[in-house]
C-alpha cells in the first residue's frame, strides 16, 4: 500500500479507536507557517523566469535580481541548464523565486571504502550506497570536519549531483569520534539515550536534510516492531524521542526562522539516530538529531541546504494528550 | 559549653567516617568513561580519578576511616584526633584539587553514592569536618564516654544536630540514595515495547474478549506504533459484512490499557470513518474498556 494511503487509513483507524481531536501542534512547536517551496527540473530559464517541470505539472516562475542561485556554490544563470533538478524556494510574496539550489545532494552514512580521493558510503538499507567524489577544493574542508577516513566511521558531506556520481562541497558537520557501530558512551549524563524532554514536551535538537524527493522526514526513532516501519538495527539515538510509524505526523519548528510544519514520517531515520552532533546556525542546539527533513520541507521551513542543519524543535502532531 | 561542642564533634567525626566506610564497602562506583563522544579523556584528567576509580584503593581508604571512626568512639588518644584532622585536611586538598581537574568526576567520598560533580557544597562539608576535627584535638573523652557521661546531654544533642543538619545539607549524595530507591519510569511515548507484551496485554483484555469472535484472523493486518500506542487492526465479520476490529494498546510500563473499535472494512478514505464510527466511539475520559462503536454494539 503506498504510503500516503496507509498514512490516511492509519489516521482513520486511530480516530476510530481514540477518537478525533484536534491535531494542531502544541503551542510550543508552533510557528508562521513554512514558505512556498517547489522541486522538478529546469525546463527553461532566463534573466527573467524559470520554468520548472514539477510533480504537479509545470510551474513558471519570475526571477528576480535578488534571486540567488546556488550550485556548489554562488552560480549564475548558467547552472540552470535544462535537465537540473532545482529546488526552489519562493519569495514571502508568493511569486518570484527568491533562492534555486541546483542538483544538490546530500551523503551522510558509514565510510565503507577510501581511495585517494573518493569515498564509498553506505547510507542506510533505505538509501543505498554512494561513491563521493572529494575535489582538491574541498579536500581540505571536508579533512577538516572529517579526520578519520577510515572505513567504519561516520561521514557527511555537502554535494553536487554531477555525471559522475555526488562531488563533495564542504562538510555537513563534524565527524563523531566514535565508530558508526559504537554509539559513544551511554553512562555520560544528557548523551546518549539521554535528553528527553519532558514526557508530553517537544525535543530539540538539531534538523539536517537528505536528497528524498518525497515531501516529509526521515524520523530517528520509528519503531522496529509490526509494520512501524523502523530498522532493526537502528540505535536508540542520542534524543530520546517518542517512537512514531512511517505515516505519523511531527510537527517541526526551525528555532533560527520562527517557521515550523507539520510533516509526515516517510523514512526510517537510523542513520541520523548515530548522530549527536550540534547545530549553530542560532545558537548552540542540544546535541542529537531530531529529524532529518526532506530538501523541500528543510527550504520551506527557512533553512539553507549549504548550511546542513537549524536548530529544531519537534513534537508529534498526535491528537492524543498522552504525550 | 565549649566542652559540650568539642564532645559533639568526636561524635559527628566518628559518625562521618563509619557512615563513609560502610558506602566504600557497600556501594560499589559505576566505572567512569574513559571516552567523550568517542574521544579519549587526556592523560592529566584520568590521572586525577585513578586512585577514585581503583576499587581496591577505595577497600583500603573505607576500612582506614572505619578503624579511625571507631577509634575515636573508643580512645579520646591524641594521635587519632591528630590523624582524624590530617586526613580530613588532604580530603579537603583533594577535592579541591578534583573540583578544579575533573568537574564533571564525582568525588567518591561516600563510594558510589558521590557520582555527581564536585561542587562548592562538597569542597565546604570537607572544610567544615577538616575544623571540626581540628576542634576535637581539646575534647576530653572518648566518643562512647561522651554517650555515656556527659551531663549536659541536652546541649550536646542539640549541636550534633545542628552540625548533622548542616551536613545533610552540604551533602548532595542523599540525593543519590534516595534516588536509587525510585526507580526511574520512562515515557510511555519513549519506552520500547515488545510486540509479545503487546500481544499479551491484549489477549488479557476486556476489549479482546469482547470481540475476539468477530476476528477472523489470528495475525493482525496491521500493527504499528504512534508514542503512547500501539494499534493492531485486525480484520473481522459480522453476517456476511467485513469489518475491521482496532486496538490500541497502551505502551505503558504498567496499567495498560486497551481500547478498541469497530469499523466497516473498505470504507472510502476521505469519507468520514464509516459505520458511525465518528459518532459511536466516546470522546477521552469515559471507560475505555466500554468504548464500543454501534457496529460492535450489534456484534
Amino acid at each position: 500500500m503506498p504510503l500516503h494511503r496507509r498514512r490516511a487509513e492509519r489516521r482513520r483507524l486511530r480516530e476510530a479507536v481514540l477518537g478525533s481531536e484536534p491535531r494542531q501542534p502544541a503551542p510550543p512547536v508552533a510557528g508562521t507557517p513554512s514558505l512556498r517551496v517547489l522541486t522538478g527540473l529546469v525546463l527553461d530559464a532566463s534573466p527573467h523566469l524559470l520554468v520548472v517541470r514539477t510533480p504537479a505539472g509545470e510551474a513558471r516562475l519570475p526571477m528576480t535580481g535578488a534571486t540567488t542561485v546556488w550550485h556548489g556554490g554562488r552560480g549564475g544563470l548558467a547552472a540552470l541548464r535544462p535537465g537540473r533538478e532545482v529546488v526552489v524556494r519562493v519569495g514571502g510574496d508568493g511569486l518570484a523565486a527568491e533562492r534555486v539550489w541546483v542538483d544538490a545532494g546530500r551523503v551522510t552514512g558509514t565510510i565503507l571504502a577510501c581511495g585517494r580521493d573518493t569515498v564509498e558510503v553506505d547510507m542506510g538499507p533505505h538509501r543505498g550506497r554512494a561513491h563521493v567524489v572529494i575535489p582538491p577544493h574541498a579536500l581540505g574542508a571536508v579533512l577538516v570536519r572529517h579526520p578519520r577516513m577510515e572505513p567504519g566511521y561516520l561521514f557527511d558531506v555537502i554535494c553536487v549531483r554531477s555525471p559522475d556520481g555526488p562531488r563533495a562541497v564542504r562538510p555537513g558537520t563534524s565527524q563523531p569520534g566514535h565508530r558508526a557501530d559504537q554509539m559513544a558512551d551511554a553512562a555520560l549524563p544528557g548523551h546518549v539515550g539521554g535528553p528527553a524532554g519532558p514526557a508530553g514536551g517537544p525535543s530539540r535538537g538539531t534538523a539536517t536534510w537528505f536528497g528524498g524527493g518525497e515531501y516529509g522526514m526521515a524520523y530517528p526513532a520509528v519503531d522496529p516492531e509490526g509494520q512501524a516501519g523502523g530498522c532493526a538495527d537502528a540505535p536508540a539515538g542520542c534524543v530520546r524521542l517518542p517512537l512514531l510509524s512511517l505515516g505519523s505526523d511531527v510537527a517541526v519548528r526551525n528555532e533560527c526562522t520562527g517557521r515550523a510544519a507539520t510533516v509526515p514520517v516517510v523514512e526510517c531515520g537510523c542513520v541520523a539516530a548515530r548522530y549527536c552532533d550540534r547545530c549553530v546556525e542560532c545558537g548552540v542546539s542540544p546535541r542529537g538529531r531530531v529529524a532529518e527533513l526532506s530538501a523541500a520541507v528543510f527550504v520551506g521551513l527557512g533553512g539553507d541546504l549549504e548550511n546542513g542543519c537549524f536548530n529544531a524543535t519537534v513534537q508529534p502532531a498526535m491528537g492524543d494528550a498522552r504525550w | 559549653m565549649v566542652t559540650v561542642v568539642q564532645n559533639a564533634q568526636v561524635l559527628l567525626l566518628a559518625a562521618v567516617l563509619l557512615a563513609a566506610c560502610l558506602a566504600k564497602l557497600a556501594v560499589r562506583a559505576p566505572a567512569e568513561a574513559d571516552h567523550v563522544h568517542g574521544v579519549p579523556l587526556p592523560a592529566g584528567a584520568r590521572q586525577a580519578t585513578v586512585l577514585r576509580n581503583s576499587r581496591s584503593a577505595g577497600v583500603g581508604l573505607g576500612v582506614m576511616e572505619g578503624v579511625l571512626g571507631l577509634a575515636l568512639l573508643v580512645t579520646s588518644h591524641v594521635s587519632v584526633r591528630i590523624a582524624t584532622a590530617v586526613g580530613f585536611a588532604v580530603a579537603t586538598w583533594a577535592v579541591s584539587e578534583l573540583r578544579a581537574h575533573r568537574p564533571d568526576a564525582g568525588c567518591g567520598c561516600f563510594g558510589g553514592l558521590s557520582t555527581k560533580p564536585v561542587g562548592r557544597r562538597t569542597v565546604a562539608r570537607a572544610m567544615l569536618l577538616t575544623a571540626a576535627a581540628v576542634a576535637s584535638l581539646w575534647a576530653p573523652y572518648a566518643g562512647l564516654d561522651v554517650l555515656r557521661f556527659d551531663q549536659a546531654r541536652v546541649g550536646l544533642a542539640l549541636v550534633l544536630a545542628v552540625e548533622l543538619a548542616l551536613f545533610a545539607a552540604l551533602s548532595p549524595e542523599l540525593a543519590t540514595l534516595f534516588g536509587r530507591h525510585a526507580r526511574p519510569r520512562t515515557s510511555c511515548a519513549r519506552r520500547r515495547s515488545p510486540l509479545a507484551e503487546t500481544y499479551a496485554t491484549l489477549r488479557d483484555s476486556r476489549a479482546w474478549a469482547r470481540h475476539e469472535n468477530a476476528v477472523t484472523s489470528a495475525v493482525p493486518v496491521d500493527v504499528w506504533r504512534e508514542g503512547c500506542w500501539r494499534f493492531l487492526v485486525f480484520p473481522g465479520r459480522r453476517g456476511e459484512q467485513a469489518l475491521e476490529i482496532v486496538f490500541a494498546v497502551s505502551t505503558a510500563e504498567r496499567d495498560r490499557e486497551v481500547r478498541a473499535a469497530v469499523v466497516d472494512a473498505g470504507v472510502e478514505l476521505g469519507a468520514g470513518a464509516g459505520t458511525g464510527a465518528d459518532h459511536d466511539v466516546p470522546r477521552a475520559g469515559d471507560d475505555p474498556e466500554t468504548r464500543t462503536s454501534l457496529a460492535s454494539a450489534a456484534l
